[in-house]
Protein backbone atom coordinates (compact mmCIF):
# COMPACT_ATOMS: atom_id res chain seq x y z
CA UNK A 1 0.00 0.00 0.00
CA UNK A 2 1.26 3.34 -1.18
CA UNK A 3 0.84 6.82 0.95
CA UNK A 4 1.31 9.03 -2.43
CA UNK A 5 2.66 12.15 -2.41
CA UNK A 6 0.32 14.93 -3.09
CA UNK A 7 0.59 18.83 -3.13
CA UNK A 8 -2.70 19.46 -2.08
CA UNK A 9 -3.69 20.99 1.71
CA UNK A 10 -4.92 19.41 4.61
CA UNK A 11 -8.25 21.25 4.29
CA UNK A 12 -8.59 19.68 0.36
CA UNK A 13 -7.84 15.84 1.76
CA UNK A 14 -9.82 15.80 4.29
CA UNK A 15 -12.74 15.91 2.17
CA UNK A 16 -14.11 12.70 1.34
CA UNK A 17 -15.03 13.55 -2.06
CA UNK A 18 -12.21 15.44 -2.70
CA UNK A 19 -10.96 15.15 -6.34
CA UNK A 20 -7.62 14.89 -5.09
CA UNK A 21 -8.06 11.55 -4.04
CA UNK A 22 -8.92 10.26 -7.60
CA UNK A 23 -5.03 9.87 -8.00
CA UNK A 24 -4.11 8.21 -4.96
CA UNK A 25 -4.20 4.35 -5.39
CA UNK A 26 -7.09 2.22 -4.17
CA UNK A 27 -6.04 -0.64 -2.25
CA UNK A 28 -9.16 -3.63 -1.79
CA UNK A 29 -8.77 -4.89 1.89
CA UNK A 30 -10.56 -8.26 3.09
CA UNK A 31 -12.23 -7.94 6.32
CA UNK A 32 -13.22 -10.55 8.33
CA UNK A 33 -15.04 -11.16 12.14
CA UNK A 34 -13.31 -10.99 15.10
CA UNK A 35 -12.80 -14.70 16.59
CA UNK A 36 -15.28 -14.82 19.20
CA UNK A 37 -12.51 -17.23 21.52
CA UNK A 38 -10.90 -13.65 22.03
CA UNK A 39 -13.76 -11.74 22.98
CA UNK A 40 -12.68 -10.59 26.74
CA UNK A 41 -15.74 -11.71 28.64
CA UNK A 42 -17.48 -14.76 29.28
CA UNK A 43 -20.66 -13.27 28.87
CA UNK A 44 -19.59 -11.51 25.15
CA UNK A 45 -18.61 -14.95 24.36
CA UNK A 46 -21.66 -16.38 25.27
CA UNK A 47 -24.51 -13.94 23.74
CA UNK A 48 -22.33 -14.10 20.39
CA UNK A 49 -21.65 -17.16 20.07
CA UNK A 50 -24.81 -17.55 17.67
CA UNK A 51 -24.53 -14.61 16.27
CA UNK A 52 -22.08 -13.22 12.90
CA UNK A 53 -19.62 -10.75 14.09
CA UNK A 54 -17.93 -8.43 10.92
CA UNK A 55 -20.86 -7.42 9.12
CA UNK A 56 -18.43 -5.67 6.83
CA UNK A 57 -16.59 -7.54 4.52
CA UNK A 58 -14.62 -5.19 2.36
CA UNK A 59 -13.05 -1.96 2.47
CA UNK A 60 -11.24 0.13 0.47
CA UNK A 61 -8.12 2.49 1.47
CA UNK A 62 -6.74 5.15 0.24
CA UNK A 63 -3.51 6.87 1.49
CA UNK A 64 -1.66 9.89 0.93
CA UNK A 65 0.94 12.57 2.50
CA UNK A 66 1.81 16.23 1.91
CA UNK A 67 4.64 16.04 3.42
CA UNK A 68 3.20 17.99 6.39
CA UNK A 69 0.40 15.63 7.44
CA UNK A 70 -0.63 11.98 6.31
CA UNK A 71 -3.80 11.23 5.08
CA UNK A 72 -6.67 8.02 4.95
CA UNK A 73 -9.67 7.64 3.09
CA UNK A 74 -11.55 4.92 4.28
CA UNK A 75 -14.69 3.17 1.92
CA UNK A 76 -17.12 1.14 2.64
CA UNK A 77 -20.96 0.02 2.00
CA UNK A 78 -23.14 0.21 4.77
CA UNK A 79 -26.80 0.76 4.09
CA UNK A 80 -27.45 2.17 7.94
CA UNK A 81 -26.07 5.29 8.99
CA UNK A 82 -25.79 4.45 12.11
CA UNK A 83 -24.65 8.12 14.06
CA UNK A 84 -25.66 7.53 17.56
CA UNK A 85 -27.26 5.10 20.46
CA UNK A 86 -30.86 5.09 19.24
CA UNK A 87 -32.24 1.62 20.18
CA UNK A 88 -30.24 -0.80 20.49
CA UNK A 89 -27.60 0.39 18.08
CA UNK A 90 -24.60 1.70 18.60
CA UNK A 91 -22.70 4.26 16.24
CA UNK A 92 -20.84 3.08 13.45
CA UNK A 93 -17.11 2.97 13.67
CA UNK A 94 -13.42 2.34 11.92
CA UNK A 95 -10.03 2.31 13.08
CA UNK A 96 -6.65 2.32 11.66
CA UNK A 97 -3.97 0.35 13.72
CA UNK A 98 0.07 0.63 13.90
CA UNK A 99 1.92 -1.15 15.72
CA UNK A 100 4.70 0.88 18.51
CA UNK A 101 7.14 -1.30 18.45
CA UNK A 102 8.52 -3.94 16.38
CA UNK A 103 6.16 -6.72 15.86
CA UNK A 104 3.26 -6.05 17.72
CA UNK A 105 0.69 -8.81 17.70
CA UNK A 106 -2.03 -7.59 15.56
CA UNK A 107 -5.11 -10.06 17.48
CA UNK A 108 -4.94 -8.72 20.27
CA UNK A 109 -4.50 -5.57 19.95
CA UNK A 110 -0.96 -5.23 20.92
CA UNK A 111 0.52 -7.20 23.80
CA UNK A 112 2.17 -5.40 27.40
CA UNK A 113 5.92 -5.58 25.89
CA UNK A 114 4.77 -4.78 22.19
CA UNK A 115 1.74 -1.63 22.43
CA UNK A 116 -0.76 -0.52 19.43
CA UNK A 117 -1.41 3.17 18.81
CA UNK A 118 -5.01 3.44 17.04
CA UNK A 119 -6.89 6.41 15.29
CA UNK A 120 -10.35 5.79 15.65
CA UNK A 121 -13.39 7.08 14.75
CA UNK A 122 -17.19 6.85 15.89
CA UNK A 123 -19.83 8.30 14.02
CA UNK A 124 -21.63 10.40 16.70
CA UNK A 125 -18.53 12.85 16.84
CA UNK A 126 -18.77 15.86 14.73
CA UNK A 127 -15.15 15.54 13.48
CA UNK A 128 -12.62 14.22 14.72
CA UNK A 129 -10.99 10.53 15.97
CA UNK A 130 -8.92 9.98 18.78
CA UNK A 131 -6.02 8.42 19.42
CA UNK A 132 -5.69 5.68 21.28
CA UNK A 133 -2.64 3.04 22.49
CA UNK A 134 -3.37 -0.27 23.36
CA UNK A 135 -1.52 -3.19 25.36
CA UNK A 136 -3.86 -6.00 24.92
CA UNK A 137 -7.29 -7.16 24.51
CA UNK A 138 -9.81 -4.48 27.03
CA UNK A 139 -6.86 -2.18 27.52
CA UNK A 140 -7.68 0.45 24.89
CA UNK A 141 -6.57 4.33 26.16
CA UNK A 142 -6.87 7.53 24.94
CA UNK A 143 -3.36 8.60 23.80
CA UNK A 144 -2.46 12.31 25.90
CA UNK A 145 -2.46 15.61 23.26
CA UNK A 146 -4.32 13.87 20.60
CA UNK A 147 -4.08 14.99 17.06
CA UNK A 148 -6.34 12.90 14.84
CA UNK A 149 -8.36 15.29 12.97
CA UNK A 150 -11.18 13.08 10.69
CA UNK A 151 -14.35 14.13 8.43
CA UNK A 152 -17.09 11.55 7.48
CA UNK A 153 -19.43 11.51 4.87
CA UNK A 154 -22.24 9.08 4.27
CA UNK A 155 -23.93 8.83 1.45
CA UNK A 156 -26.11 6.66 -1.25
CA UNK A 157 -25.25 3.15 1.35
CA UNK A 158 -21.28 4.35 1.40
CA UNK A 159 -18.89 5.78 4.54
CA UNK A 160 -16.13 7.33 3.44
CA UNK A 161 -14.46 8.96 6.14
CA UNK A 162 -10.84 10.40 6.04
CA UNK A 163 -8.28 10.63 8.83
CA UNK A 164 -5.51 12.99 8.99
CA UNK A 165 -2.70 13.35 11.28
CA UNK A 166 0.84 15.90 11.21
CA UNK A 167 3.47 13.48 10.18
CA UNK A 168 5.29 14.49 13.23
CA UNK A 169 3.61 14.63 16.31
CA UNK A 170 5.22 14.70 20.57
CA UNK A 171 5.50 12.25 22.81
CA UNK A 172 5.86 8.38 22.28
CA UNK A 173 2.20 7.31 22.19
CA UNK A 174 2.11 8.05 19.11
CA UNK A 175 3.29 6.05 15.98
CA UNK A 176 6.45 7.77 14.20
CA UNK A 177 5.42 8.58 10.84
CA UNK A 178 8.32 9.59 7.73
CA UNK A 179 8.12 10.12 4.04
CA UNK A 180 10.01 7.50 2.34
CA UNK A 181 9.67 5.51 5.01
CA UNK A 182 7.63 1.99 5.13
CA UNK A 183 5.49 0.63 8.39
CA UNK A 184 2.62 -1.96 9.43
CA UNK A 185 -1.09 -1.09 9.95
CA UNK A 186 -4.24 -2.51 9.97
CA UNK A 187 -7.88 -1.93 9.32
CA UNK A 188 -11.22 -2.35 11.72
CA UNK A 189 -14.70 -1.44 10.45
CA UNK A 190 -18.20 -1.51 13.39
CA UNK A 191 -21.32 -1.53 11.65
CA UNK A 192 -23.30 -0.27 14.71
CA UNK A 193 -26.88 -1.64 13.70
CA UNK A 194 -25.34 -5.23 14.22
CA UNK A 195 -24.90 -4.16 17.58
CA UNK A 196 -20.91 -4.06 16.38
CA UNK A 197 -18.81 -2.46 19.23
CA UNK A 198 -15.20 -2.71 21.15
CA UNK A 199 -13.91 -6.20 20.12
CA UNK A 200 -16.89 -7.44 17.97
CA UNK A 201 -16.06 -5.43 14.94
CA UNK A 202 -14.55 -6.51 11.07
CA UNK A 203 -10.83 -6.21 10.51
CA UNK A 204 -8.29 -6.88 8.44
CA UNK A 205 -6.57 -10.33 9.25
CA UNK A 206 -3.40 -9.03 8.62
CA UNK A 207 -0.87 -6.30 9.02
CA UNK A 208 -0.45 -4.22 5.60
CA UNK A 209 2.70 -2.72 4.55
CA UNK A 210 2.31 1.00 4.22
CA UNK A 211 5.38 3.29 2.14
CA UNK A 212 4.99 6.73 2.46
CA UNK A 213 6.08 8.15 -1.20
CA UNK A 214 9.67 9.74 -0.52
CA UNK B 1 -1.69 -8.43 33.64
CA UNK B 2 -4.99 -10.59 33.41
CA UNK B 3 -7.43 -9.25 35.53
CA UNK B 4 -9.32 -12.23 37.12
CA UNK B 5 -13.04 -11.55 36.91
CA UNK B 6 -13.28 -13.35 40.46
CA UNK B 7 -11.18 -11.20 41.89
CA UNK B 8 -13.64 -8.22 40.60
CA UNK B 9 -16.53 -9.92 42.45
CA UNK B 10 -15.26 -10.55 45.88
CA UNK B 11 -16.24 -8.75 48.52
CA UNK B 12 -15.29 -9.17 52.55
CA UNK B 13 -19.03 -8.33 53.65
CA UNK B 14 -21.87 -7.24 51.89
CA UNK B 15 -24.52 -4.29 52.67
CA UNK B 16 -27.99 -5.11 51.72
CA UNK B 17 -31.35 -3.60 51.77
CA UNK B 18 -35.00 -5.35 52.82
CA UNK B 19 -38.11 -3.79 52.13
CA UNK B 20 -41.42 -4.87 53.50
CA UNK B 21 -44.08 -4.92 50.88
CA UNK B 22 -46.70 -5.07 53.27
CA UNK B 23 -46.32 -1.47 54.10
CA UNK B 24 -44.86 -0.07 50.71
CA UNK B 25 -47.59 2.75 49.50
CA UNK B 26 -45.96 3.67 46.23
CA UNK B 27 -45.30 7.00 47.14
CA UNK B 28 -42.01 7.23 45.25
CA UNK B 29 -40.84 9.39 47.70
CA UNK B 30 -38.02 6.77 48.06
CA UNK B 31 -37.44 7.41 44.11
CA UNK B 32 -37.22 11.14 44.04
CA UNK B 33 -34.62 11.49 46.92
CA UNK B 34 -32.23 9.38 44.58
CA UNK B 35 -33.30 10.91 41.73
CA UNK B 36 -32.41 14.54 44.05
CA UNK B 37 -29.67 13.59 44.96
CA UNK B 38 -27.70 11.36 42.20
CA UNK B 39 -29.67 11.96 38.73
CA UNK B 40 -29.67 15.48 38.02
CA UNK B 41 -27.21 15.73 35.76
CA UNK B 42 -26.59 15.92 31.97
CA UNK B 43 -27.71 12.89 30.43
CA UNK B 44 -29.32 11.23 33.60
CA UNK B 45 -32.84 12.93 33.19
CA UNK B 46 -33.88 9.91 32.21
CA UNK B 47 -32.41 7.82 34.85
CA UNK B 48 -34.38 6.82 38.16
CA UNK B 49 -31.97 4.41 39.61
CA UNK B 50 -34.78 3.60 42.57
CA UNK B 51 -38.23 3.23 40.62
CA UNK B 52 -41.62 1.96 42.43
CA UNK B 53 -43.92 -0.03 40.18
CA UNK B 54 -47.08 -1.51 40.83
CA UNK B 55 -47.38 -5.42 40.42
CA UNK B 56 -48.38 -7.60 38.44
CA UNK B 57 -47.61 -4.83 35.55
CA UNK B 58 -45.42 -4.57 32.59
CA UNK B 59 -42.57 -2.31 34.99
CA UNK B 60 -39.64 -0.25 33.96
CA UNK B 61 -38.08 -0.50 31.32
CA UNK B 62 -40.86 -2.18 29.71
CA UNK B 63 -41.43 -5.66 30.14
CA UNK B 64 -38.04 -5.58 31.75
CA UNK B 65 -38.82 -9.33 32.44
CA UNK B 66 -38.56 -10.45 29.28
CA UNK B 67 -34.96 -9.26 28.44
CA UNK B 68 -33.26 -11.75 29.37
CA UNK B 69 -29.50 -11.60 31.02
CA UNK B 70 -28.28 -13.45 34.39
CA UNK B 71 -27.08 -16.63 34.55
CA UNK B 72 -28.85 -20.05 34.39
CA UNK B 73 -26.76 -23.06 35.49
CA UNK B 74 -23.70 -20.88 35.80
CA UNK B 75 -23.73 -19.82 32.30
CA UNK B 76 -24.21 -15.90 31.41
CA UNK B 77 -27.41 -15.51 29.73
CA UNK B 78 -27.83 -13.07 26.41
CA UNK B 79 -30.07 -10.36 27.15
CA UNK B 80 -31.01 -7.35 25.64
CA UNK B 81 -30.32 -3.39 25.67
CA UNK B 82 -33.37 -1.74 27.24
CA UNK B 83 -34.46 1.59 24.93
CA UNK B 84 -34.25 5.03 25.70
CA UNK B 85 -38.31 4.42 24.94
CA UNK B 86 -38.77 1.22 26.87
CA UNK B 87 -37.10 3.20 30.01
CA UNK B 88 -39.65 6.03 29.19
CA UNK B 89 -39.00 9.71 31.79
CA UNK B 90 -37.08 12.18 31.13
CA UNK B 91 -39.51 13.83 29.13
CA UNK B 92 -39.54 18.05 27.83
CA UNK B 93 -42.90 20.01 29.53
CA UNK B 94 -44.50 23.08 28.02
CA UNK B 95 -43.83 24.56 30.88
CA UNK B 96 -43.51 28.31 29.47
CA UNK B 97 -46.41 27.36 27.29
CA UNK B 98 -48.60 26.65 30.26
CA UNK B 99 -46.91 29.25 33.07
CA UNK B 100 -45.48 32.41 31.00
CA UNK B 101 -47.20 31.99 27.55
CA UNK B 102 -50.58 33.64 28.67
CA UNK B 103 -52.51 30.22 27.81
CA UNK B 104 -52.97 29.18 30.93
CA UNK B 105 -56.60 28.16 30.07
CA UNK B 106 -56.66 27.10 26.95
CA UNK B 107 -53.60 24.63 27.02
CA UNK B 108 -52.81 21.75 29.23
CA UNK B 109 -48.86 20.76 30.75
CA UNK B 110 -48.19 18.07 28.21
CA UNK B 111 -44.56 16.13 26.74
CA UNK B 112 -43.06 18.51 23.89
CA UNK B 113 -41.82 16.32 21.27
CA UNK B 114 -41.90 12.81 21.05
CA UNK B 115 -45.27 11.42 22.92
CA UNK B 116 -43.56 9.18 25.21
CA UNK B 117 -45.25 5.67 24.84
CA UNK B 118 -43.63 4.47 28.38
CA UNK B 119 -42.55 6.02 31.47
CA UNK B 120 -41.12 4.85 35.16
CA UNK B 121 -44.74 4.37 36.53
CA UNK B 122 -46.32 4.00 33.66
CA UNK B 123 -48.93 0.90 34.94
CA UNK B 124 -49.28 2.70 38.34
CA UNK B 125 -52.51 0.81 40.46
CA UNK B 126 -53.49 -0.87 36.84
CA UNK B 127 -52.60 -4.72 38.96
CA UNK B 128 -54.33 -7.64 38.58
CA UNK B 129 -57.39 -9.72 38.78
CA UNK B 130 -61.35 -9.05 38.95
CA UNK B 131 -63.34 -7.11 40.60
CA UNK B 132 -64.20 -7.70 43.45
CA UNK B 133 -60.56 -9.61 43.87
CA UNK B 134 -58.51 -7.33 42.08
CA UNK B 135 -55.08 -6.77 43.55
CA UNK B 136 -52.01 -5.35 43.62
CA UNK B 137 -49.02 -4.37 45.91
CA UNK B 138 -46.34 -1.87 44.72
CA UNK B 139 -42.53 -3.22 44.60
CA UNK B 140 -39.73 -0.56 44.86
CA UNK B 141 -36.50 -1.48 42.31
CA UNK B 142 -32.59 -0.68 42.49
CA UNK B 143 -29.52 -2.14 41.70
CA UNK B 144 -29.32 -5.35 43.84
CA UNK B 145 -25.34 -4.87 44.25
CA UNK B 146 -25.67 -8.81 43.63
CA UNK B 147 -23.21 -11.55 44.88
CA UNK B 148 -22.37 -12.43 40.99
CA UNK B 149 -22.57 -10.12 39.40
CA UNK B 150 -23.18 -10.37 35.78
CA UNK B 151 -22.51 -6.87 34.89
CA UNK B 152 -19.22 -7.46 36.03
CA UNK B 153 -19.05 -10.37 34.26
CA UNK B 154 -19.88 -8.63 31.36
CA UNK B 155 -17.17 -5.72 31.14
CA UNK B 156 -14.71 -6.08 28.05
CA UNK B 157 -12.71 -3.09 30.12
CA UNK B 158 -13.20 -4.42 33.81
CA UNK B 159 -15.10 -1.04 34.48
CA UNK B 160 -16.99 -2.39 37.10
CA UNK B 161 -16.09 -4.36 40.19
CA UNK B 162 -17.81 -5.01 44.05
CA UNK B 163 -15.79 -3.43 46.56
CA UNK B 164 -14.55 -4.84 48.77
CA UNK B 165 -15.17 -3.61 51.83
CA UNK B 166 -18.61 -3.55 51.44
CA UNK B 167 -20.02 -5.47 48.32
CA UNK B 168 -21.40 -2.11 46.75
CA UNK B 169 -21.24 -2.67 42.62
CA UNK B 170 -19.61 -0.11 41.45
CA UNK B 171 -18.28 1.48 38.11
CA UNK B 172 -14.87 3.39 36.91
CA UNK B 173 -16.30 5.73 34.90
CA UNK B 174 -13.58 6.94 33.37
CA UNK B 175 -12.70 2.79 32.18
CA UNK B 176 -16.22 2.94 31.19
CA UNK B 177 -16.62 3.10 27.14
CA UNK B 178 -20.21 2.96 27.02
CA UNK B 179 -20.35 -0.56 25.47
CA UNK B 180 -23.45 -1.39 27.56
CA UNK B 181 -22.80 -4.65 27.37
CA UNK B 182 -23.50 -4.02 31.35
CA UNK B 183 -27.48 -3.54 30.05
CA UNK B 184 -27.43 -6.42 27.96
CA UNK B 185 -26.00 -8.77 30.80
CA UNK B 186 -27.99 -7.53 34.18
CA UNK B 187 -31.39 -9.22 34.12
CA UNK B 188 -32.88 -6.87 36.27
CA UNK B 189 -32.56 -3.86 33.91
CA UNK B 190 -31.14 -1.32 36.48
CA UNK B 191 -28.54 0.06 34.35
CA UNK B 192 -28.62 2.79 32.68
CA UNK B 193 -26.61 4.42 29.54
CA UNK B 194 -25.89 8.30 29.85
CA UNK B 195 -26.78 9.51 26.50
CA UNK B 196 -24.94 12.60 26.88
CA UNK B 197 -21.74 11.49 28.89
CA UNK B 198 -22.20 8.33 26.76
CA UNK B 199 -21.28 5.94 29.30
CA UNK B 200 -23.19 3.59 31.25
CA UNK B 201 -24.35 4.56 35.07
CA UNK B 202 -26.41 2.74 37.99
CA UNK B 203 -27.21 2.86 41.95
CA UNK B 204 -24.29 3.05 44.16
CA UNK B 205 -26.19 1.89 47.30
CA UNK B 206 -24.83 5.84 48.96
CA UNK B 207 -21.14 4.82 48.85
CA UNK B 208 -20.55 8.18 50.52
CA UNK B 209 -23.57 8.41 52.53
CA UNK B 210 -22.62 4.81 53.98
CA UNK B 211 -18.93 5.60 54.36
CA UNK B 212 -20.20 8.25 56.67
CA UNK B 213 -22.18 5.75 58.73
CA UNK B 214 -25.43 7.63 56.68
CA UNK B 215 -28.41 4.93 55.04
CA UNK B 216 -28.63 5.52 51.47
CA UNK B 217 -31.28 8.02 50.55
CA UNK B 218 -33.95 5.80 49.45
CA UNK B 219 -33.73 4.23 52.78
CA UNK B 220 -33.61 7.18 55.27
CA UNK B 221 -36.17 9.10 53.46
CA UNK B 222 -39.05 6.17 53.29
CA UNK B 223 -41.83 7.46 55.27
CA UNK B 224 -43.93 4.21 55.92
CA UNK B 225 -40.24 3.06 57.71
CA UNK B 226 -40.29 0.01 55.58
CA UNK B 227 -36.47 -0.21 54.28
CA UNK B 228 -34.17 -1.64 56.55
CA UNK B 229 -30.51 -1.55 55.69
CA UNK B 230 -27.57 -3.27 56.90
CA UNK B 231 -24.27 -5.86 56.62
CA UNK B 232 -26.07 -9.02 55.73
CA UNK B 233 -23.48 -11.12 58.35
CA UNK B 234 -23.84 -8.42 61.34
CA UNK B 235 -26.11 -11.04 63.97
CA UNK B 236 -27.54 -7.87 65.79
CA UNK B 237 -28.70 -6.18 62.76
CA UNK B 238 -32.21 -6.65 60.52
CA UNK B 239 -30.59 -7.82 57.88
CA UNK B 240 -29.42 -11.06 58.95
CA UNK B 241 -32.54 -11.47 61.28
CA UNK B 242 -34.84 -11.07 58.40
CA UNK B 243 -33.31 -13.08 55.74
CA UNK B 244 -30.96 -15.77 57.43
CA UNK B 245 -33.00 -16.25 61.09
CA UNK B 246 -36.71 -15.49 60.69
CA UNK B 247 -36.37 -16.54 56.51
CA UNK B 248 -39.44 -14.06 55.72
CA UNK B 249 -37.32 -11.31 53.26
CA UNK B 250 -36.81 -13.05 49.75
CA UNK B 251 -34.51 -12.02 46.63
CA UNK B 252 -36.23 -11.30 43.81
CA UNK B 253 -36.61 -13.93 41.00
CA UNK B 254 -33.47 -15.83 42.63
CA UNK B 255 -33.99 -17.71 39.18
CA UNK B 256 -31.58 -15.20 37.68
CA UNK B 257 -29.23 -16.58 38.85
CA UNK B 258 -26.83 -13.15 40.33
CA UNK B 259 -27.33 -13.49 43.97
CA UNK B 260 -29.26 -10.06 44.57
CA UNK B 261 -28.58 -8.47 48.01
CA UNK B 262 -31.94 -6.58 47.96
CA UNK B 263 -34.54 -8.72 49.55
CA UNK B 264 -38.06 -8.21 50.08
CA UNK B 265 -41.03 -9.35 52.86
CA UNK B 266 -43.86 -10.38 50.33
CA UNK B 267 -47.08 -8.93 50.63
CA UNK B 268 -49.92 -10.56 52.10
CA UNK B 269 -52.59 -9.05 50.78
CA UNK B 270 -56.21 -8.89 51.44
CA UNK B 271 -58.14 -12.23 51.50
CA UNK B 272 -60.79 -13.09 48.67
CA UNK B 273 -64.33 -11.94 48.44
CA UNK B 274 -66.96 -14.72 47.47
CA UNK B 275 -69.31 -13.79 45.30
CA UNK B 276 -71.84 -12.74 48.35
CA UNK B 277 -68.92 -11.02 49.39
CA UNK B 278 -68.69 -12.62 52.23
CA UNK B 279 -64.65 -13.27 53.01
CA UNK B 280 -62.96 -16.58 51.86
CA UNK B 281 -60.65 -16.55 54.44
CA UNK B 282 -59.09 -19.77 53.42
CA UNK B 283 -57.93 -18.09 50.07
CA UNK B 284 -55.61 -15.56 49.73
CA UNK B 285 -56.62 -12.98 47.06
CA UNK B 286 -52.95 -12.52 45.55
CA UNK B 287 -52.24 -16.10 44.20
CA UNK B 288 -49.67 -17.98 45.39
CA UNK B 289 -48.51 -18.99 41.91
CA UNK B 290 -47.60 -15.26 40.89
CA UNK B 291 -45.70 -14.48 44.26
CA UNK B 292 -43.53 -17.83 43.41
CA UNK B 293 -42.85 -16.00 40.20
CA UNK B 294 -41.55 -13.04 41.62
CA UNK B 295 -39.53 -14.52 45.13
CA UNK B 296 -39.27 -18.32 44.56
CA UNK B 297 -40.57 -21.41 45.91
CA UNK B 298 -39.49 -20.42 49.27
CA UNK B 299 -42.79 -17.27 49.81
CA UNK B 300 -45.18 -19.57 50.93
CA UNK B 301 -43.01 -20.45 53.68
CA UNK B 302 -42.37 -16.81 54.11
CA UNK B 303 -46.06 -16.01 54.29
CA UNK B 304 -47.13 -18.77 56.58
CA UNK B 305 -43.75 -17.11 59.25
CA UNK B 306 -45.64 -13.79 59.00
CA UNK B 307 -49.40 -15.11 59.18
CA UNK B 308 -48.53 -16.72 61.99
CA UNK B 309 -46.32 -14.39 63.91
CA UNK B 310 -49.26 -11.82 62.79
CA UNK B 311 -51.60 -14.36 64.40
CA UNK B 312 -49.71 -14.29 68.11
CA UNK B 313 -49.78 -10.43 68.46
CA UNK B 314 -53.21 -10.69 67.45
CA UNK B 315 -54.44 -12.85 70.85
CA UNK B 316 -51.52 -10.45 72.85
CA UNK B 317 -48.49 -12.33 72.81
CA UNK B 318 -45.69 -11.36 71.74
CA UNK B 319 -43.56 -11.64 68.29
CA UNK B 320 -40.33 -10.26 68.28
CA UNK B 321 -40.60 -10.44 64.26
CA UNK B 322 -43.76 -8.11 64.35
CA UNK B 323 -41.93 -5.25 66.79
CA UNK B 324 -38.77 -5.49 63.93
CA UNK B 325 -41.50 -5.35 61.32
CA UNK B 326 -43.64 -2.73 63.16
CA UNK B 327 -40.56 -0.50 63.62
CA UNK B 328 -40.84 1.63 66.66
CA UNK B 329 -37.66 3.20 66.78
CA UNK B 330 -36.96 4.45 62.98
CA UNK B 331 -33.29 4.24 63.29
CA UNK B 332 -33.53 0.56 64.29
CA UNK B 333 -33.95 0.64 60.27
CA UNK B 334 -30.61 1.37 59.58
CA UNK B 335 -28.04 -0.74 61.57
CA UNK B 336 -24.79 0.64 61.49
CA UNK B 337 -25.81 3.28 59.63
CA UNK B 338 -27.93 5.72 61.40
CA UNK B 339 -26.34 9.26 61.12
CA UNK B 340 -28.22 12.41 60.17
CA UNK B 341 -26.52 13.60 57.18
CA UNK B 342 -27.45 16.99 58.44
CA UNK B 343 -24.66 16.76 60.86
CA UNK B 344 -21.74 16.13 58.30
CA UNK B 345 -19.95 18.67 56.18
CA UNK B 346 -19.57 17.25 53.13
CA UNK B 347 -16.37 18.47 51.44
Amino acid sequence: MLAKKLTAEAKTLLDPAASAWDSAPAETIIMGGTPLVQQPSRYIRTAWSDRPIGSVRSLVVRSAHNGKEVFFLLEWRDDTQNTDYAGRDFPDSAGILFPLKGDAPLDTMGSESQPVNAWFWRADSEDGAKSITASGIGTVAESEGSSIAARAQWQDGTWRVVFARPLTVAGNQAVALEAGKSLKVAFAVWEGSSGERAGIKSFSKHWQELTLEG
Amino acid sequence: MAIDKEDLMKSERQVAMVFDLNKCIGCQTCSVACKVLWTREEGMDYQWWCTVNTQPGRGAPKDWEQMGGGYRDGVPVPGIIPTRQECGGGWDFNYDEVFYGGKGRSVFLQPVGEQPTWGPNWDEDQGGGEYPNAFFFYLPRLCNHCTRPVCVEACPRNAMYKRSEDGVVLRDETRCRGYRFCLEACPYKKIYFNYVKKISQHCIFCFPRIEKEVAPACARQCPGRLVFVGYLDDKEGPIHKLVREWEVALPLHPEYGTGPNVFYIPPIGPHRLNEDFSIDETTPRIPIEYLEKLFGPRVSKALDTLKGEMAKTRNGDKSALMDMLIVYHWLELFGPFTRDPAELQWK
